[in-house]
């Protein structure tokens, strides 16, 4: 609402100056809006700052020194540089080639584990029979401790009495013992076995949710017009959930990155590196060495890494508009 | 009315973060304790029999202790008993305790030592382990608790050896374990053998023998790299010799020594026959352990923690023996020399606790000696006292050939400083997996550390 007034200065002829109280009222409104807004995002800003952005500032710092974690840091006699970053792609720490394993493992989430999550995600997704059951028994893996299915897995990959060497006998395909984390061609494969299984109810769940908010009538409609089920699931659904399917597979790629405790409990790294990855090479250089500079700039680099593949992963799935630009 | 609700509200939930601090604020004081002097000591009092027992532990006081004593660990029931005791010695202590797996609290201690985290009374090992914890500052010296047992002769000071530093002693050594290579006797008698081999030829001979007869002799476990150490530690003293052995694991003497590379060739050439479990590999210490137990092999080198496990007849169904690793170049190395020592030992952390958790501290690593030679978890590094007939024939053996020793070489793993001992395990796990020769752990190893 905006109200004039005759204002008469002196020895000046009259002028008129008009207040907008309506805009005055809405600014103010405004600004104790934004105070609210701010007040109640303190708690959570504080978390991700506290736990999250300052570990990382922290890790930064420590990734330029040699500091063996126990000792109180002297700047000036530790500081390394980038000294620590070199040291990784060496001949002793084969940081490089424990890295492409990881990238191995995100390329078996992607192309793998996240097919399996979609095809079981479209099938429950069709209102079938026992629809709740499935979902539950599907996501149960990701329930279950890692330790405990580290511990079950061994068992299964047991040379002597494991189920899986002695299924293999007993069809007739093996006759010996097949060491499967033992071996330095097999025990990869086979630790990525589980770590993919695990995580599959995950991606599963994320994805049937999408395909759930996916309208029934966009299903009818290309029904109506003739499409079979499977072409209703790749011409409808899918690039409905397109947003989702992005933050799934950024999900698994960044996930594989930073992959670590069934790793862990099942071969520790071996045999022979055979299966080491970035976060078992940081655990190691940070608890047994005490080499705390060494282990920051893995994680330095992991964060960095994860960064990356996430905007990479972003730019390939952005929208493009109607004319074709993104 | 509504924002000024809401904005109590938030403020409630902005400080309710202030109360998500430690349970008891008494850890945050420790970091910013003075480190206790020799001034500190506690008057002692001893009871009419001249047992010593201290006047600061009859105050109430909690105590937190650390240790790796889980369930179905050898160590476990010297553990509960010496707390036992101390319970009904000392009523006012309170101890909280907290059990981890062996491998995981190699991890937990080196973060808590960073994080000024430590409990007042933990489990660690001696040698270079603790020597980085003392370098910190974090470690409470112990020599005024120490003296008394040092100067009536409990203590033999040479238990001390290995947890002393800058001639001060900051450990109380709880059990002296050295190798010992265990034999299931039945298996052994099948092809001939009433003793443990104690020449090379004799072990030749008998591992030859039993490939032949279809059974494996060694089980190791490769997985964890220390129990490969416990096959090839062994061979390369009683190739090079105790002292020249300790000259490289403690002294900087270089590795590039013929008798290392001959070492790594023997166990390598052993591997090929096949007197080693070739599923070995994949395998846990527990698994390879339960395997020897299971009469599934004839030999298993380890830490003569085992001895309890081994005395048990629940455990194993067989005759078991112990005797020490045969002697691989009589010009440079004899029987008696043994790998092993005082390693698994009582620390106490600076803190408002020190003094009473060093008097705790010590008694505590007093009765796990005496409990663990008992029920056989370990060998007496204090000297014995008591009844000793429970002692088991194992243990026994065990004493016998410790008796006849001459010489001792600490664990390669507790001997040199973490980052030289993880590139050590690190070759020393390339050489099981027969990716590398002699040569190469020689040559990597001198490259690496000197």
């Amino acid at each position: 609402m905006i109200r004039s007034f005759p204002v008469t200065p002196f020895g000046g002829a009259g002028k008129t100056f008009s207040i907008d109280w309506e805009g005055i009222y809405m600014k103010r409104k405004s600004k104790s809006h934004s105070l609210a807004i701010f007040l109640f995002l303190l708690p959570a800003l504080i978390l991700f700052v506290g736990l999250l952005i300052a570990p990382i500032i922290m890790s930064l710092y420590y990734s330029f020194f040699d500091w063996n974690g126990l000792k109180a840091l002297d700047p000036s006699e530790d500081f390394l540089g980038f000294g620590n970053y070199t040291i990784l792609f060496g001949e002793r720490i084969q940081f490089g080639k424990a890295l492409i394993n990881s990238l191995i493992l995100a390329a078996l989430s992607v192309f793998v584990q996240l097919p399996v999550s979609l095809a079981l995600a479209l099938a429950l997704g069709k209102k079938i029979k026992g629809e709740r059951v499935f979902l539950s028994i599907y996501f149960m893996p990701v329930l279950i401790s890692t330790v405990v299915i580290g511990q079950l897995w061994l068992k299964i990959y047991n040379p002597e009495y494991g189920i899986l060497n002695t299924f293999l006998r007993a069809i007739g395909v093996l006759e010996g013992d097949i060491r499967w984390l033992g071996e330095k061609n097999l025990a990869l494969g086979a630790v990525f076995a589980p770590t993919l299984w695990q995580y599959v109810g995950y991606h599963m769940l994320l994805l049937y949710a999408g395909v759930k908010s996916v309208s029934p009538e966009l299903r009818e409609a290309a029904k109506l017009d003739g499409a079979t089920d499977g072409q209703v699931n790749r011409f409808v659904v899918i690039p409905s959930i397109k947003p989702i399917i992005k933050v799934s597979v950024i999900f698994a790629v960044t996930g594989s990155l930073k992959s670590f405790d069934l790793i862990y409990v099942l071969t520790n790294g071996g045999p022979m590196k055979a299966t080491e990855v970035p976060s078992i090479i940081m655990i190691r250089e940070l608890f047994l060495k005490n080499k705390y500079g060494v282990g920051s700039a893995i994680a330095v680099l992991l964060i960095l890494l994860c960064f990356f593949f996430a905007i990479l992963i972003g730019a390939i799935f952005k929208e493009r508009d109607i004319y074709g630009k993104k | 009315m509504k924002r000024i609700l809401a904005c109590l509200l938030v403020l409630t939930m902005v400080f309710s973060l202030a109360a998500c601090d430690k349970k008891d604020s008494n850890d945050n004081k420790a970091t910013n304790a003075p480190a206790n002097t020799t001034t500190d000591a506690p008057a002692a009092s001893t009871t009419n029999d001249g047992e010593y027992v201290s006047s600061i532990l009859q105050n109430a006081v909690e105590l937190t202790l650390w240790d790796i004593a889980v369930e179905g660990d050898g160590n476990r029931p010297a553990y509960d008993a010496a707390m036992a005791d101390l319970k009904a010695k000392y009523p006012n202590v309170k101890i909280v305790e907290t059990v981890t797996e062996n491998e995981a609290y190699k991890t937990k201690i080196k973060a808590a030592v960073g994080a000024n985290e430590l409990p007042d009374i933990f489990f660690t090992w001696a040698g270079a382990f603790l020597g980085d914890f003392v370098d910190a500052g974090k470690v409470h010296c112990l020599d005024d608790v120490l003296k008394k047992y040092v100067d009536n002769g409990e203590l033999p000071e040479a238990m001390l050896g290995n947890s002393t530093y800058n001639g001060k002693h900051y450990g109380v050594p709880t059990t002296m374990n050295v190798v010992g290579l265990f034999a299931n006797m039945d298996i052994l008698a099948s092809v001939g053998y009433d003793h443990i081999p104690a020449t090379k030829e004799e072990l030749v001979d008998c591992c030859d023998k039993l490939v032949a007869k279809g059974i494996t002799p060694f089980v190791c476990a490769g997985k964890e790299t220390w129990c490969v150490t416990e096959y090839l530690e062994p061979i390369m003293e009683k190739t090079i010799g105790a002292t020249e052995l300790n000259d490289i694991f403690r002294n900087g003497k270089t590795w590039n020594n013929e008798g290392i590379k001959t070492s790594v060739a023997t166990l390598q050439e052993y591997i090929d026959k096949g007197y080693f479990d070739p599923n070995g590999i994949a395998l846990s210490n527990d698994e390879a352990k339960a395997k020897f137990m299971q009469g599934q092999c004839a030999f298993y080198q380890n830490g003569t923690w085992n001895c309890g496990d081994f005395s048990n007849p629940e455990n194993v169904k067989f005759n078991v023996s112990v005797g020490e690793f045969p002697v691989m170049d009589s010009s440079k190395s004899k029987a008696g020399q043994l790998i092993g020592g005082p390693s698994d030992t009582i620390a106490v952390s600076e803190g408002p606790n020190a003094a009473a958790a060093a008097e705790y501290a010590v008694e505590f690593g007093r009765l796990i000696c005496h409990y663990g030679y008992l029920k056989g978890s370990g060998l007496p590094a204090w000297t014995p006292w008591g009844d000793l007939s429970e002692v088991s024939p194992l243990m026994k053996t065990v004493t016998e050939i410790c008796n006849k020793a001459n010489g001792y070489v600490l664990f390669g793993d507790n001997a040199m400083s973490a980052e030289i001992a993880n590139i050590y395990l690190e070759y020393v796990a390339l050489v099981y997996g027969k990716e590398i020769d002699g040569e190469g752990f020689v040559n990597g190893l001198v490259k690496e550390i000197g």
